[in-house]
């Protein structure tokens, strides 16, 4: 049975059709919680919220974009207002993320050649700092970002999910990726610095 | 300079095989000659590529049933018993 017909039969009350799409998705929305809040608890109540929320609007879902882009979008909602009262990260514009911009983390006017970053740093080490830089940042950058590349969504189905333009979306995705690109540039900076 | 921020969004969705053919060769042209921006393209593709590499949390057996009870609760209030 293909999603679309699981959903139909969901919203007629066919609970073991639920059950299959939360087993498809459960992870998935697990993942993103932690990722965003660094912590198993924050998951589990970003999970929870995500799934009830579902069940109490399961007949409201018409199929304009896929059940997976639906199901996102509640729990972008469920991460919102579990973050809104903690002090998030905003980054700076795209321009100041490049060589030679105000403020850029490089300072220098050439970028620092990474080489294989794999040995200056292992690689619980690497995800610590890619988890932590994720964590500090704005949702607003790091939840875009993380559906495009970890959940593999399509630019598209990132708007979709954030009620946003596909423009702003890729901009805010780039700022992201710009981010993280630039405190692992310190890291491996710092690193290679410690060898010589 | 003023070249490379404009092409930054560009470079992106170069990287990510997302730009019209036409743009592309824009793209590579201006990478020829701008050693910034080819290496702008090495560490934004690895940047994901680290990101990727990293493990997925696997989801706690007892959150797993909790969930499942919590959703199977509010089901019955909605549909009647499942
Ligand atoms: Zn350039």
């Amino acid at each position: 049975m293909n999603e679309k017909e699981l959903v139909k039969k969901a919203q007629s009350g066919d609970f073991e059709a639920f059950s299959r799409l939360i087993e498809k998705y459960k992870n998935k929305i697990y993942n993103l919680g932690f990722k965003l809040s660094g912590n198993r608890h924050d998951a589990e109540d970003i999970l929870q919220e995500t799934f009830l929320k579902a069940v109490d609007n399961i007949d409201k879902f018409r199929g304009e974009s896929s059940f997976g882009t639906w199901l996102y979008a509640i729990a972008v909602n469920a991460v919102n207002a579990l973050h809104q009262s903690k002090k998030k990260a905003e980054l700076k514009p795209i321009e100041d993320f490049l060589p030679g911009g105000h403020g850029s983390g490089d300072g220098a006017k050439e970028l620092f050649e990474w080489g294989d970053p794999h040995e200056l740093l292992e690689q619980k080490e690497l995800n610590r700092v890619i988890d932590d830089t994720l964590a500090e940042m704005s949702d607003k950058y790091s939840v875009p970002f993380i559906l495009r590349y970890y959940e593999d969504l399509s630019v598209k189905e990132v708007a979709d999910s954030m009620n946003l333009s596909v423009a702003a979306t890729k901009s805010r995705i780039l700022r992201a990726r710009l981010a993280l690109r630039e405190r692992l540039s310190e890291v491996f900076k710092e690193k290679a610095n410690e060898r010589v | 300079m003023s070249e490379c921020k404009k092409h930054i969004q560009s470079i992106a969705d170069y990287i990510d095989g997302e730009l019209g053919p036409e743009l592309c060769s824009e793209i590579e042209e201006h990478l020829k000659g701008c050693k910034n921006c080819r290496l702008m393209v090495d560490t934004l593709r690895q940047t994901v590529i680290l990101c990727k590499d990293g493990e997925r949390e696997e989801l706690p057996e007892s959150i797993s049933s909790k969930l499942n009870e919590a959703i199977k609760r509010r089901w019955e209030k909605k549909f009647g018993k499942a």
